[in-house]
């Protein structure tokens, strides 16, 4: 029984990976906070398996778990206090698919995204993942329309990050 | 937006940009152990009570014990220890019940809320504890200077007379108390900092 739910975990999870990885690239700066922060969403969503039951999707139910992890839960670790910079790590987007300055936009976008708080983060996320503004509320706890307002001031205050 | 539009088609597009792990990676991830907060506040919630309650088998250690129940309170020390460990048995349960709510499954906003509770029942364990423990001090302090003639004849007997040492228990006491400040201070202000100020931030929206 617990074989078989160790398995379905796992290959539940190797499937939606990236879901996990691309939480990690927003909330850590590096590869040690990266791999980090994997774990202990890893660790957060085994212990919340037991009681999932399928009826909603396996993803959508990681967006939650993932996210109060990272969130909530998370504590840096020692050995992963940040040293290395967003600079050097760079998770590479192929150069070949756009032009200089596409990219460059880009890479400001994802430093201005660096730069909100942690809830502000969820939101953006949660907003790139597409996901509906009553799933986004649901979340986080907080009311639909509370969701729009918020979406809609990170919005100015990104503008404003990237035009000082 | 149109800056956010674009990040939007790029952030879709990732596919290949994150090391792909092997289902036996993730795996090993899962027998590992966690170090999140929660487990963080378990453990030194757990190792608070352990602290407060073996505080008292160290009074009786070191003698203090025995000198206060020598002045013969009667039914009020008796009262007092009743008192201390329902108080005890009280925030055990409380706390229990705090913990077991805490799930990673519900909205940030009630996961931020349970954590918190938890980590408050202890520290009103703490406060009241302190608070019982003075009241306990000061009321056999105040029966010794009025009622037992030892703090009379201690003088005579050449001694240290009775209220230097009443006066040095306090001084400890004080200590002790503002040792257990700082341990919040610090202890608590670390670990619960970041988990404050974004549940702040939700609670900015609903206003």
């Amino acid at each position: 029984m617990n074989k078989e739910l160790e398995h379905s975990f796992v290959s539940n999870l190797e499937q939606n990976q990236n879901i996990v990885h691309k939480i990690c690239r927003i909330y850590t700066s590096d590869p040690d906070s990266h791999n980090d922060l994997f774990q202990e969403i890893t660790i957060q969503l085994w212990k919340a398996y037991p009681k999932f039951r399928g009826d909603s999707k396996f993803s959508t139910w990681m967006y939650r778990v993932a996210l109060n992890t990272a969130i909530t839960l998370y504590r840096k670790s020692k050995r992963s206090i940040n040293t290395t910079n967003i600079e050097t790590f760079d998770y590479r987007i192929k150069v070949e698919e756009y032009d200089d300055e596409i990219e460059q936009q880009l890479r400001l976008m994802y430093e201005a995204v660096k730069k909100l708080n942690d809830i502000e983060k969820a939101l953006v996320f949660l907003y790139l993942e597409d996901r509906p503004y009553h799933e986004i509320a649901q979340t986080m706890g907080i009311s639909e329309v509370n969701a729009r307002v918020k979406m809609n001031r990170v919005k100015t205050k990104l503008k404003k990050i990237l035009n000082p | 937006m149109d800056e956010l539009e674009l990040l939007k088609k790029d952030w879709q597009k990732q596919k290949n940009v994150f090391p792909k792990l092997s289902y036996n990676e993730i795996y090993q991830m899962i027998l590992k152990k966690s170090s999140s907060i929660v487990r963080w506040i378990f453990i030194i919630s757990i190792l608070e009570f352990v602290l407060w309650t073996s505080l008292d088998i160290v009074f009786r250690l070191n003698g203090m014990h025995t000198k206060i129940e020598n002045v013969d309170m009667g039914l009020f020390s008796i009262f007092s220890s009743i008192l201390s460990y329902s108080v005890l048995v009280y925030f055990m349960v409380r706390f229990y019940q705090n913990y077991r709510k805490i799930k990673t499954t519900d909205s940030t906003k009630v996961l931020m809320e349970n954590i918190l509770k938890t980590r408050r029942t202890v520290r009103q364990y703490i406060f009241v504890s302190i608070s019982l423990f003075a009241i306990v001090l000061i009321s056999t302090i105040i029966y010794i200077f009025s009622f037992t003639d030892q703090f009379q004849n201690s003088t005579i007997q050449g001694e240290p007379p009775l209220w230097v040492v009443l006066v040095s228990t306090l001084m400890v006491v004080l200590i002790f108390v503002g040792l257990i400040a700082l341990f919040y201070r610090l202890i608590y202000g670390i670990l619960t900092r970041k988990l404050k100020k974004n549940y702040k931030e939700l609670e900015k929206l609903e206003v």
